[in-house]
C-alpha cells in the first residue's frame, strides 16, 4: 500500500461527493500492519491484549481516531497520533488493536 | 482564617505543570523522594497577600489509575487528608485529552482551581472557549495561564487568592456517566457509606466506588473495602451484560464520552492549521534516514560544547586556586604552624580546587541536558533509539537515564524510575556506571590535552565514551539473553510537541546539579582530601637511602658545573628524595603493595593510590595525582601538573588510566543508590565486581597489546 495522503474532508464527504465508504467485514487489519499516513478507527481491542487500561487512560479505546504518523528507524515502535497528542507504542502491543481504515 | 495552605499541582506529563511550579516558587524548592517509591516529589513554598502557601508539585500522570507508580503516588497523596486545593494544569492545546484526569480529580470533591496553560498557543490554534459553561462543569473556577511567560501566571495568582478566600463556598461538581453506571455508582457508595469508613469523612465514597468499578488496584488493596468487593462485582458483572465492555476500560469509555458532550458545547475551534511546526521538525527529525545520523549529531555537538566551550573558565579557576594557594602560603610563615598550613594548601586547596575547577564541564553538560530535555527532543531521540536499545536487550525508555549517567550516575539510576519493566529496568541500572559520568570528565580532561596532539582531542573524548557505550550495550545483550529473560511492560511514550525551553528553568536545573556538585566538593571531596593529604604526608620519613642533604649541598659546591647543570643535578636528587619520602607513607605503602596486581595494566603505585582514593568520587583521581606529583618547596617554577605526567606516563599507559576510570564503579555513591533503588547489597556488591574484573581484564589486554604492538609507549615529554 503506498503512503497514501488520506484526510476525511478530502476524499469521503468533502466536495459533496456522496461517495460513501461502507465498512466492509473482514477489511479490518491491526494497528502494526497499517502503513505510515493511514488514518483508520479502532474497531476493538483484542481481550489478550496487555495494559487495555494503560492505553485507554491516553485515549486508546474502541471509536477513537488514529493517525499512523511514523515508524521508528529501527523498527519496534509506531508514532500514532490519538486524541491531537503523539504517542509511542509497540509493535506487539499494536498487534492486538484492531483498526478500521476509514478511506481506502 | 487559616494563614497556611496546602496546594498541590496535577496535570498530565507535559502539560506545563513544572514550568508555573518554577514560575511560582523560585529557586525556593524542596527536591525529595517519596517514602518507600522510586519517584521524585517536589515541593515549594510562597506567600501570597500574606498567606503562606506549600505547594507541591505532584508527578505528571494521565489518570488516577494505578498503572504506574507515578499514578499510585499521585493517587495515595491525593486521597490523604490536609490539602487545600487542587490546582489542575490543563493543556489548553489538547483540552479533551487533558480534561480527562480532570474528571477523576473531580470525584474528589476537593476544591479545585483549573488552570488552562498554554493559552497563546491554544489561541494560535483556533480554540475558544465558553468557560462560564466549563466552570459550571466541573463545578471549579478557571483561568488562563502562559507558565512560560512570567505575566501568565498573574491571573492565576490573583484567582488563588480569591479562591482560597471562598474555600468554604466551592461547589460541588456533579458529573454524570449515562443511567446505567450511575445506579451501579450509587448502589456501591451505598455500600460503602454503610461501612463508616473514617476516610470517607474527605474522600466521598463515591470516589471509591468508581475506582472500584474500573479494578483499580489502588482501591483494590485497600483492607477497609473488601467488604463491598461482592456488590461490585454484581454491579460489573451487569454492566457487562448489558453494555459488554471490560471492567477496566468501561469507565474510560464514558469519560470520554462525558467529555465529547462538555467539549463540544463549550469548546469551539475555527480554523485549523493543518500541520503544526512540531510536527514539521519532526518530519526531518525522526525521519526514518535522517534521524538517527542527527541524533549522532546532537550528541556530538553536546560533548563539544560541553568540553571546549566550558575550557577558558576553567582556566580562570585553575587560575583562582593557584593564587590562593600562593597567597595563603606567602601570608603564613613556615615556622608558625607547618603542618596545618601544609594541610590547607597542599591537601585542602589542591584538593578541592583540583576538582572544582570541572564546574564549569558539569554546569555545561547538565545546560545542555536540560535543553534536550525541555525541548521535547529528549523523548524522539527515545523514540529513534528504542529499536537499537531492543536489539541489546534495553528500550527506548532506558535511553534517557543512559544519556543522564554522561552526567551523574547517582540521579541517572533514580532516573530509571519512569521504566515500568522490572527487568529492564534492573539491566539499565547495571550497566549505567558504564556511562562516562560528569566525575570522570576532569580525568579524561587532564589526561587527553596531555597526551593528544590538539586535533585529535575532542575525538579521543568522543571516543571514551563511545567505548563506555558499546561496552554497556553489549553487556546488556548479554546480561538481558541469560539472566533477564522475558516480557517486558506494555510501552507507551508521549512524543511531545516541541516547546522552547524557558530560561528559568534552564537556569534552575543548572544550579540543581551544580549545587550538588559543589556540596559534594565542600563535604565528601573535602573530607576524603584531608584523609588523603595525611595518608600521602605520615609517616614522615627521617631517615632516608642516602644523605640528600649533604649531596645537594656538595652539588652546589661544586664549582665545576654550570649554574643550569647545578640546578639540574639538585632538582634530580630533590626529587629522588621526595620520591622516597612519598614511598613511605600510608598511600605510598599501599600502591606499593599492590602495585604487582596493576603493574600488568600500565599502573604504577601513585596511579594505584589514585584509583583506590578515587573510589570516594572520580575526580579525586586528579586531586590525588596532583598531590602525588607535586614537588617540594625547593623547586618553585614548578611544572603543570601535566607537563609532569607526560615525563612520568606514555601515551598508552594514559589511555589506560582513563580506560579504567571510565569501566570501573563510579564511586561509593553509586554503590549506594545501587543498593537502594534494588534493594538488595548482593546486587550492589555483585556490580562492583563485575565492574572491576571488567575493568582489569580490558585494561589488560590493551595494555599488553599495545606494548606488544609499540602503540603509544614513548614518552613524550
Amino acid at each position: 500500500m503506498s503512503e497514501k495522503k488520506c484526510s476525511c474532508e478530502n476524499c469521503c464527504f468533502a466536495n459533496n461527493k456522496r461517495e460513501y465508504q461502507i465498512p466492509v467485514e473482514g477489511k479490518e487489519s491491526t494497528l502494526a500492519d497499517l502503513p505510515v499516513g493511514t488514518k483508520a478507527t479502532i474497531v476493538k481491542i483484542m481481550p489478550k491484549a496487555r495494559g487495555s487500561k494503560k492505553l485507554a487512560d491516553v485515549g486508546i479505546v474502541p471509536g477513537s481516531e488514529l493517525l499512523i504518523e511514523a515508524h521508528a528507524p529501527f523498527g519496534g515502535l509506531i508514532r500514532v497520533k490519538v486524541m491531537e497528542t503523539s504517542m509511542a507504542l509497540h509493535k506487539d502491543e499494536a498487534a492486538n488493536i484492531v483498526m478500521m481504515p476509514e478511506c481506502e | 482564617m487559616k494563614t497556611s495552605y496546602r496546594v498541590v499541582l496535577a496535570g498530565n506529563p507535559n502539560c506545563g505543570k513544572t514550568t508555573i511550579f518554577n514560575a511560582l516558587t523560585g529557586a525556593r524548592q524542596h527536591v525529595g523522594n517519596y517514602p518507600g517509591v522510586t519517584v521524585e516529589s517536589k515541593s515549594g513554598n510562597f506567600v501570597l497577600n500574606g498567606i503562606n502557601i506549600e505547594l507541591i508539585d505532584l508527578p505528571g500522570v494521565y489518570s488516577l489509575s494505578s498503572s504506574s507508580p507515578e499514578e499510585e503516588v499521585v493517587f495515595d497523596e491525593l486521597t490523604k487528608p490536609g490539602i487545600d486545593l487542587i490546582i489542575n494544569v490543563v493543556d489548553s492545546t489538547i483540552p479533551q485529552r487533558s480534561l480527562y484526569l480532570t474528571t477523576q480529580l473531580a470525584e474528589l470533591h476537593i476544591p479545585m482551581l483549573l488552570a488552562f496553560n498554554m493559552a497563546d498557543d491554544a489561541e494560535k490554534k483556533g480554540l475558544k472557549y465558553d468557560f462560564q459553561k466549563l466552570e459550571k462543569y466541573f463545578g471549579s473556577p478557571i483561568v488562563q495561564t502562559i507558565g512560560s511567560k512570567a505575566s501568565g501566571v498573574q491571573n492565576l495568582l490573583k484567582r488563588l487568592a480569591k479562591t482560597l478566600n471562598e474555600l468554604e463556598d466551592h461547589g460541588v461538581p456533579m458529573l454524570t456517566y449515562g443511567a446505567d453506571i450511575d445506579d451501579a455508582i450509587q448502589a456501591v457508595s451505598e455500600k460503602i457509606d454503610a461501612l463508616n469508613l473514617e476516610f470517607c469523612k474527605y474522600i466521598p465514597s463515591r470516589f471509591y466506588a468508581i475506582k472500584l468499578l474500573e479494578h483499580d488496584s489502588s482501591a483494590m488493596r485497600i483492607e477497609a473495602l473488601k467488604p463491598v468487593q461482592e456488590e461490585v462485582e454484581v454491579q460489573i458483572k451487569h454492566l457487562l451484560d448489558k453494555h459488554a465492555i471490560k471492567a477496566e476500560t468501561f469507565m474510560a469509555d464514558c469519560r470520554y464520552a462525558m467529555l465529547a458532550g462538555a467539549c463540544r458545547n463549550s469548546i469551539s475551534k475555527t480554523g485549523e492549521k493543518r500541520r503544526e511546526i512540531s510536527d514539521k521538525i519532526d518530519l526531518i527529525m525522526t525521519n526514518k534516514f535522517l534521524g538517527f545520523p542527527l541524533f549522532l549529531l546532537i550528541m556530538y555537538v553536546t560533548f563539544w560544547f560541553t568540553f571546549t566551550c566550558a575550557d577558558p573558565l576553567m582556566g580562570y579557576i585553575e587560575t583562582f586556586f593557584d593564587w590562593l594557594g600562593e597567597a595563603i602560603k606567602n601570608g603564613w610563615s613556615a615556622d608558625k604552624l607547618p603542618y596545618l598550613r601544609s594541610l590547607i594548601t597542599d591537601g585542602i586547596i589542591k584538593g578541592v580546587g583540583g576538582v572544582i575547577v570541572f564546574l564549569p564541564n558539569i554546569l555545561f553538560l547538565f545546560f545542555v541536558i536540560a535543553i534536550l530535555e525541555e525541548s521535547g527532543y529528549m523523548s524522539r531521540a527515545a523514540f529513534i533509539m528504542d529499536g537499537v536499545m531492543r536489539f541489546f536487550g534495553l528500550q527506548g525508555k532506558s535511553f534517557v537515564p543512559l544519556v543522564l549517567g554522561f552526567g551523574c550516575t547517582v540521579p541517572a539510576i533514580m532516573a530509571t524510575r519512569t521504566i515500568e519493566s522490572q527487568r529492564d529496568r534492573t539491566v539499565t541500572i547495571m550497566v549505567l556506571p558504564l556511562m562516562s559520568c560528569g566525575a570522570r570528565l576532569p580525568i579524561y580532561a587532564l589526561l587527553i590535552p596531555a597526551f593528544f596532539a590538539q586535533k585529535y582531542q575532542a575525538f579521543a573524548m568522543w571516543g571514551i565514551y563511545v567505548i563506555g557505550i558499546v561496552v554497556a550495550l553489549v553487556a546488556a545483550r548479554i546480561m538481558k539473553g541469560t539472566l533477564f529473560k522475558g516480557d517486558g511492560e506494555v510501552y507507551l511514550m508521549e512524543l511531545p510537541p516541541y516547546r522552547m525551553p524557558t530560561f528559568k528553568s534552564l537556569m534552575l536545573h543548572m544550579w540543581d546539579r551544580g549545587k550538588m556538585y559543589l556540596q559534594k566538593a565542600g563535604t565528601i571531596i573535602l573530607a576524603t582530601s584531608v584523609i588523603l593529604y595525611i595518608c600521602n604526608t605520615y609517616p614522615v620519613k627521617k631517615s632516608f637511602s642516602e644523605d640528600y642533604a649533604a649531596r645537594i649541598e656538595a652539588c652546589q659546591a661544586d664549582a665545576k658545573l654550570s649554574e643550569s647543570e647545578r640546578k639540574k643535578a639538585v632538582s634530580e636528587l630533590e626529587n629522588k628524595k621526595n620520591a622516597e619520602m612519598k614511598e613511605y607513607t600510608v598511600s605510598g605503602r599501599v600502591g606499593k603493595a599492590l602495585e604487582p596486581v596493576f603493574r600488568p595494566i600500565g599502573f604504577d603505585w601513585k596511579v594505584v593510590t589514585a584509583s583506590i582514593s578515587a573510589l570516594a568520587a572520580k575526580e579525586i583521581f586528579v586531586s590525588q595525582m596532583g598531590i602525588l606529583h607535586a614537588e617540594g618547596e625547593a623547586n618553585q617554577e614548578s611544572a603543570t601538573l601535566r607537563e609532569k605526567l607526560v615525563k612520568h606516563y606514555t601515551p598508552l599507559q594514559a589511555f589506560c588510566f582513563m580506560l579504567f576510570s571510565l569501566l570501573s564503579i563510579p564511586c561509593l555513591a553509586t554503590l549506594v543508590i545501587i543498593r537502594k533503588e534494588l534493594n538488595s547489597w548482593k546486587m550492589a556488591f555483585i556490580e562492583a565486581g563485575g565492574l572491576f574484573l571488567l575493568a582489569y581484564i580490558s585494561t589488560f589486554i590493551v595494555y599488553q597489546l599495545g606494548t606488544f604492538l609499540k602503540i603509544g609507549t614513548k614518552l613524550l615529554g
